[in-house]
């Protein structure tokens, strides 16, 4: 007579790990979906094995400025002119003064005069330091 | 009487599973993760003031130009390769780290070209760079 209770405590307790699944998937979603919102993933970068890593959370201030090789230039995947980027490099002036660091993550087949558009208007609102994003290790190997 | 404890010990079997779920997926979350990111460098460039009135090459003594073309770099007038760069930097590095590097790009050099070049300074130790534009 017990015995043939299982069943039905069987089909109730299958819930738990399902709940559990989609609690992961969604947390494994939200957390990739913020990644990939942050960083062009067309843009690829030279290797650098020389420079000091970037630590992510060491400069909250830091402004990274994205250039594809096509020379557009991009903020947080969100791609504007020079005129826009000129605005908000003035407003970031205003807001938090001139020692802020730039990153600039360019293509390596971005051509120079391109990059230069970025360094100019950096310098026009009186940033002269800027630091140029390379790649010290690959995540996997075969990925050259 | 007999149900109670049969229910007891079929929870404290059944309770495995979520937990394994758990592990399993998170197992998976930083496998999936872990593979995305590369380790980034960053290599650090000044910009010269645009007016003319500065003239910061005449102020500084240890100076050292080199220029960044399309297909490769030229030093003292010389056309030279990276591995050459590398020797005769680290070299100079020896002498005194606070040789200023002046590095002089033509608009349609590519981007890669210069994040070479910066990696080879920041190898040989050489602080002092400053980025002009042809």
């Amino acid at each position: 007579m017990a015995k043939r209770n299982l069943p039905h405590e069987g089909s109730e307790l299958d819930m738990t790990p399902m709940i559990d699944v989609v609690f992961q998937l969604m947390i494994f979603f939200i957390v990739t979906i913020k990644m990939d919102a942050d960083v062009n993933k067309d843009i690829t970068l030279e290797e650098g094995k020389h420079g000091p890593i970037i630590k992510p959370s060491e400069d909250s201030r830091m402004l990274v400025v994205e250039l594809d090789k096509r020379g557009s230039i991009s903020i947080h995947n969100a791609h504007m002119d020079t005129g826009t980027f000129r605005q908000i490099m003035r407003a970031r002036v205003a807001r938090l003064g001139q020692n802020f660091t730039v990153l600039v993550r360019g293509d390596k087949r971005a051509r120079h005069k391109d990059i230069r558009k970025v360094m100019d208007i950096c310098s026009s609102v009186g940033i002269w330091k800027i630091q140029f994003a390379a790649i010290q290790e690959y995540a996997s190997k075969d990925k050259k | 009487m007999g149900k109670r404890e049969r229910n007891k010990g079929e929870n404290v079997k059944l309770e495995m599973t979520p937990m394994i779920d758990v592990v399993f997926q998170l197992l998976i979350f930083f496998v999936v993760t872990l593979k995305q990111e590369d380790i980034l460098s960053h290599l650090d460039v000044s910009r010269p003031a645009p007016d003319p009135n500065a003239k910061p090459e005449e102020q500084i003594k240890d100076l050292l130009q080199i220029e960044v073309y399309e297909r490769g770099f030229v030093m003292k007038g010389r056309r030279v390769g990276l591995p050459e760069l590398d020797r005769q930097l680290t070299r100079l590095a020896g002498y005194s780290k606070n040789v200023s590097v002046i590095i002089k790009c033509t608009p349609d050099s590519p981007h890669a070209n210069l994040v070479q070049l910066l990696d080879v300074c920041a190898k040989a130790g050489l602080k002092n760079l400053s980025v002009f534009s042809l």
